[in-house]
């Protein structure tokens, strides 16, 4: 994948220059720059600085974020991002806080933004499978069901997120097809999840803030507990409970696969706490349904992920490797609506 | 027994190259480009699997659809993998228009759950025992 590789000597100054006068510095001085793993959709740059003067004196650990060579067409832009990180921690989530945004493409060729780096590991395969990292599951379900329940008391209308689309579970199902439409070949299994989930869409929906991505993998796990969620640029204004099936998922639950709570914990461990937090009922019924409708969204992400490897416009053995997995999603779809 | 032949086929060359790869050189690769020597590996075992599946899937695939369509009294007129396409846009299109939503509906499920089990077979059949586990 081609990089924009922000560690070149005159991006190096230009980014120093920025930071110097957006936190009206006397001078600022990057000690390491280097791009952190993860993000075939952004890409994360690790900054370790030190800050003389200006609103924040010190040394720093940041993350500077910004788009790889190509985006996945339901992703949010940098600045949007931002303001909702913004939002996120005025509420006081876990999350990143944002620092600044810079729109100026000259400085490192693309947009980007500042945000903390926040302590710890994010990497699902290694969260579902090494007990020393999450000694108590059940805790940190029940850190990341209460802060689920708290994101969700974020209400429409929000004057600072207006760009924000409202995804209730009609409009998902007609999205996705949508782009099902767009590819070269017809996906029979998908088309049936669709109608299913047509079919059995909720009748009454409530509509709050949500994060769509909110997962094992997309949030930082420190010393057992959970330290931020990442990964904001999918959010939208739509379901609440679309958010609890995605991290029930059983391809988010990744070396965990009996721990239906994002392969770290029981599901009571999660449902429960997030229940009373939120005062909202999750019936058994709405779990399956936005656990097909979350198989059925990561299909076609993946379908488009693949799709930028097969074109030509970007040959990836990852993106070809990523649409190998749709058949998985297909075959837990076909289970899930028997 | 199979008859053996004197030269490796793509499966050997495949096996052969993966085991190589995974014995011989992953232990030499640095660290930042392990995660790539992973994938290449995986890549290869796909390849490897769908080969010695050969068009076998396919053609069942074909079968059911058929069946699906009540057609498999007439002979195919298109090659395998135009006729798969053409019976997945009109399947799709069907399910979409609600078409199977009632009496056919077991039957729909019944093709989907057994290509979908094919195509996992050669994509990660790990994850069918971890169905049949889970």
């Amino acid at each position: 994948m081609t990089a924009n590789n922000i560690d070149d000597p005159q991006k190096r100054i230009g980014l120093e220059a920025f930071l110097r006068a957006a936190a009206g510095a006397n001078a600022v001085h990057i000690r390491k720059l280097y791009r952190l793993s993860g993000g075939a959709v952004q890409e994360n740059w690790a900054i370790d600085a030190d800050m003389t003067g200006g609103t924040h004196p010190g040394p720093h650990q940041w993350v500077l974020r910004t788009d790889a060579a190509a985006r996945v067409e339901a992703s949010l832009k940098r600045a949007e991002e931002f303001e909702i990180l913004r939002v996120a921690h005025l509420h006081g989530l876990h999350a990143p806080q944002p620092l600044w945004l810079c729109r100026d493409t000259a400085i490192t060729g693309r947009e980007f933004f500042i945000m903390q780096r926040l302590p710890g590991i994010a990497s699902g395969h290694r969260v579902t499978r090494e007990p020393e990292l999450v000694p108590d599951g059940a805790l940190l379900a029940r850190e990341l069901a209460t802060n689920l329940a708290r994101l969700h008391e974020i209400k429409p209308p929000q004057p600072r997120l207006t760009f924000l689309d409202t995804m209730l579970a009609r409009d998902n199902v007609a999205q996705y097809r949508r782009y099902l439409d767009q590819l070269s070949s017809a996906h029979p299994a998908l088309e049936w999840g669709l109608r299913w989930c047509e079919i059995n869409a909720p009748v009454d929906e409530e509509t709050t803030f949500i994060h769509r991505d909110y997962r094992t993998g997309n949030y930082l796990v420190h010393e057992g507990r959970l330290a931020g969620v990442l990964d904001w640029e999918f959010a939208a204004f739509g379901n609440p409970l679309e958010d609890v099936g995605w991290i029930f998922a059983k391809c988010w639950r990744f070396a965990g696969k009996a721990k239906p709570a994002g392969g770290i914990a029981d599901a009571e461990d999660f449902l429960l706490p997030y229940q009373e937090a939120a005062g909202r009922e999750v019936p058994p019924s709405a779990l399956v349904y936005w656990q097909v409708m979350a198989h059925i969204r990561w299909a076609i992400i993946a379908l488009q992920q693949a799709r930028r490897h097969l074109s030509g416009s970007e040959p990836s053995l990852e993106l070809a490797l990523t649409g190998s997995i749709v058949a998985e999603l297909e075959h837990e779809i076909v289970s899930l609506t028997r | 027994m199979a008859l053996m032949n004197d030269t490796a086929d793509a499966r050997d060359l495949l096996d052969i190259a993966r085991s190589t790869l995974l014995n011989q050189v992953l232990p030499h690769v640095p660290g930042e480009l392990r995660y790539e020597a992973l994938m290449i590996a995986n890549a290869m075992a796909i390849a490897a699997r769908e080969h010695a599946a050969g068009d076998r899937p396919a053609r069942d695939e074909l079968t059911r659809l058929r069946d699906l369509f009540g057609e498999n009294d007439q002979p195919p007129h298109r090659a395998l993998d135009a006729a798969i396409a053409h019976y997945n846009r009109r399947l799709a299109a069907d399910i979409r228009a609600g078409r199977f939503d009632d009496k056919k509906r077991d039957a729909l499920l019944y093709h989907l759950q057994r290509t979908s089990t094919d195509k996992v077979a050669i994509a990660n059949p790990k994850a069918l025992e971890d169905t049949k586990r889970g």
